[in-house]
């Protein structure tokens, strides 16, 4: 369902020097497939899942997805392949303050080539147990309730991905698992795959598939065995 | 949701700064409206008026702007009065003949006829016949009686009138009394092209002389009687003079209003109609003679004689004693007693007659389609000094009365000044407002751009969610133009509803009326662009300029909305994102 091939990126810093980040050979995610991705801070999982979701394009290499390879086409048509095929659930929630958990909800289908359907935001909503607060704002809502809606609006589009980075960071132990089994639940029920972030061993000992970023990312890689092989 | 959804909740979002940027667009878009819909319909009204029932206007000479202002408009302080012979210049014989029996010249002569018919002993009817004929054919030569005006072949239509008093209603509204003939309601038209008479709601016209109410009978324009409440049957009594000013007296003379005229949409809605024999006969409003004629200053056996005869007399025995004036039924005012007690029964002479004005349609020829060009030659030729060689008939007549005539093409004078002061006044009242607006435009342009640190994390969820950059430009021009869309409407709504609130203002002003309905006139729109860019089918239409007001501000709002926008498309994603 994902496949990835190859894929180098690096940032320039401000003095002009070019800062490698990603160099990532081989990866692959089966449809359905439930993956978390490991790794210390500054590894770049985030800027991994940019790269998936056609955020952000890596220097070379390819992604496909669902067939399709995302890095050869424009900005504007990874953009609308990220609407139909990707989800994303955010650390911070990034729910629009202006607009209710319903139209959040909403918001995750309009740019998709899907007709918006109030309905169905509505029972997404409901399945994660929030069909009392449909009209709620967000500032109205909890910080459970607020990954609850973000969930909900990821799944809003039936994507066939959905990436999770850190969903449970910002929320209090009680709604942590809550919130994975959410994810999983779904998920697995629409089959759909996931790569979830996160820094929780205990989260990923749930998941089909652990990968840490450091096995994978050879620039992690082998910064780690210079620093070993000098040690 | 669709873009204007997303955008409008954004809006919602930054309630009090929307808000803010609202009413300050609001209030721009208020005052061009006001400006736009007074000053075009004043214009109209005046370009209405500017169609006039007549192509001349005669009267005293001065300035041109200050006699259309004062004539047409009823406005301005009228400049000076012309002798009524200046209107009987521009009148037939029959007319002539008429009115010039009724003055003391002709009524003198009559008397020294008979006084020397008897002293010579003349009492058989060969020699009266012969007297009477050689009598008329001199008094017929030194009156011209027999002889049509100066420039009565030009003459259409003619109508005096005469201005200076006023009406005070029970509120304050002070209103022109205009002082004139009946043919200025049946023979005078408010528009030649098209031809539109004057109708009346109720009543009926004023008589020249009527049996019931005499001289003194009164027609109210639409906006008087709307404002004032009279109605047919009340009497009034109008102010000498300005009613402000500390020697303006109420005249003790009650003018019977006989008819409500249906409105004009000229200055005439607003003005009291006289019957001029009866604004003549007010108190001050003769014209003295004695100190200040020809007569006073006899010098000759001859003028001696005429002066003799006319120190005795009193002015009403010379009417009373005419034969003329006896068959056109001017004795029944004493018989009946009508106009009794201290208002007089007898019309005023023509020698102490005085108009303001002459309002005079041309003869444009026999057919209806030629153009009338005589409008447009004759004040020349009038102005070229015509008519003071009409003042010499009579050695009864002020010697020292304003005798300079002024003809103006009433049409001219009035585009004239509309070209030379009140349209450049109009475009700096727009170019004033229309700053106002792109200085409110511009709050759009900060109010965003202030917030774009906030939205830039808004932007990159949405672009996350799979928006495109030009989407995400497109919900961000969105809301700047939703934002003018929706201060232009407030706007345009809040311009009506002031013009409405200021219109009882404007009217007392103009006589102009404005209602919140009403629109800023049609102008085609090569008008604006001299239509040079657009395709001509395009710039035949018309349009009221109100009306490009607010896709004016919507196309201001594109741009100033362009710079937020392009920071939208440009924003980051990854950086602005976080996780």
């Amino acid at each position: 369902m994902l496949e990835i091939q190859n894929i180098k990126k690096s940032f320039v810093q401000p003095d002009g020097e070019s800062v490698p980040i990603l160099d990532i050979p081989e990866f692959k995610i089966a449809a359905g497939e439930q993956v978390v991705l490991l790794g210390p801070s500054g590894c770049g999982k985030t800027t991994l899942l940019h790269i998936i979701a056609g955020l952000t394009k890596p220097d070379s290499g390819k992604v496909i997805l669902d067939d399709v390879e995302l890095t050869k086409f424009s900005e504007a048509i990874r953009d609308r392949i990220r609407a139909d095929k990707v989800g994303y659930v955010f650390q911070t929630f990034n729910l629009l303050d202006g607009f209710s958990a319903s139209e959040n909800v909403l918001l995750g289908m309009t740019f998709a080539r899907k007709k918006l359907d109030a309905a169905r935001a509505n029972k997404l909503l409901k399945e994660v147990g929030l069909g009392h607060r449909l009209k709620n704002k967000p500032h109205q809502l909890s910080v459970g309730e607020k990954q609850r809606v973000a969930v909900a609006r990821a799944l809003a589009n039936e994507p066939k991905l959905l990436l999770a980075d850190e969903p449970t960071a910002n929320v209090d132990p009680q709604n942590q698992q809550h919130v994975i089994d959410l994810i999983r639940e779904n998920c697995r029920k629409a089959n759909i795959a996931i790569l979830m972030v996160t820094h929780s061993h205990e989260v990923a000992r749930q998941f089909d598939r652990v990968v840490d970023l450091q096995d994978l990312n050879l620039v992690v890689k082998d910064a780690r065995s210079s620093v070993e092989t000098s040690a | 949701m669709n873009v204007l959804q997303i955008a409008w909740r954004s809006i919602q979002h930054r309630g009090l700064g929307s808000l803010l940027t609202i009413i300050s667009m609001a209030l721009g878009v208020m005052m061009v409206v006001t400006v736009l819909a007074v000053h075009g319909l004043i214009s109209k009204a005046f370009n209405d008026s500017n169609n006039f029932g007549y192509d001349v206007l005669v009267g005293a000479r001065g300035g041109e702007i200050q006699l259309a202002f004062s004539s047409v408009y009823y406005l301005a302080s009228p400049i000076e009065n012309i002798p009524y012979e200046y209107y009987l210049a521009f009148c037939d014989q029959e007319t002539r003949q008429r009115e010039l029996k009724s003055s003391i010249a002709y009524a003198t002569w009559q008397n020294e006829a008979q006084t020397m018919k008897l002293a010579s002993g003349l009492s058989d009817g060969l020699s009266d016949g012969f007297f009477d004929f050689a009598f008329n054919s001199q008094q017929s030569d030194r009156l011209g009686l027999e002889r049509e005006g100066l420039f009565d072949h030009y003459t259409h239509t003619v109508v005096p009138i005469n201005l200076g008093d006023f009406w005070v209603s029970e509120t304050g509204d002070a209103f022109r009394c205009v002082g004139t003939k009946p043919k200025f309601f049946t023979e005078m038209l408010i528009s030649i092209d098209p031809e539109i008479p004057f109708e009346f709601s109720q009543g009926r016209c004023f008589e020249e002389y009527n049996s019931e109410h005499g001289y003194y009978e009164a027609v109210i324009g639409e906006t008087v009687a709307r404002k004032s409440g009279l109605s047919i049957g009340d009497t009034i009594q109008p102010t000498h003079g300005d009613p402000n000013a500390a020697d303006s007296h109420i005249h003790e003379t009650d003018f019977h209003i006989v008819g409500i005229l249906k409105k004009t949409g000229t200055a005439n809605d607003g003005a009291l109609f006289l019957n001029m024999e009866g604004f003549f006969l007010m108190e001050g409003h003769a014209k003295s003679l004695e100190d200040d004629s020809v007569f006073g200053k006899a010098k000759t056996q001859r003028e001696r004689r005429e002066k003799e005869a006319f120190e005795q007399k009193q002015p009403g025995d010379d009417l009373e004693n005419s034969p003329e004036i006896a068959e056109e039924g001017k004795q029944e005012v004493a018989n009946t007693g009508a106009a009794s007690g201290d208002q007089r029964s007898q019309p005023l002479q023509l020698e102490k007659r005085e108009v303001t004005s002459i309002l005079l349609r041309t003869f444009g020829g026999d057919d209806e389609d030629d153009v009338n060009v005589v409008g447009f030659i004759l004040p020349p030729i009038i102005n070229e000094g015509g008519l003071e060689s009409t003042l010499n008939w009579s050695p009864f007549r002020p010697e020292k009365s304003q005798k300079a005539a002024l003809a103006v093409n009433p049409v001219m004078t009035v585009t004239s000044l509309f070209s030379k002061f009140v349209d450049p006044i109009r475009w700096v009242l727009l170019a004033l407002t229309l700053m106002i607006c792109i200085v409110s435009a511009i709050g759009i342009l900060v109010g965003i751009y202030n917030s774009m640190n906030q939205r830039r994390h808004e932007i990159a969820v949405i672009r996350a969610l799979g928006a495109s950059r030009q989407k995400v430009m497109g919900i961000m021009l969105c809301e700047s133009v939703l934002m003018a869309f929706i201060a232009g409407m407030l706007g345009w709504i809040g311009g009506h509803t002031l013009t409405a609130a200021l219109s009882p203002l404007i009217e007392d002003n103009t006589n102009v009326s404005v209602g919140f309905f009403d629109f800023a006139p049609k102008i085609p729109l090569a008008h604006f662009w001299g239509g040079r860019f657009l395709p001509e089918w395009l710039s035949s239409i018309a349009v009221s300029p109100e009306f490009l007001v607010v896709p004016g501000m919507m196309l201001l709002a594109i741009i100033v909305g362009i710079y937020p926008a392009i920071s939208a498309y440009k924003t980051d994603v990854s950086k602005s994102l976080g996780k």
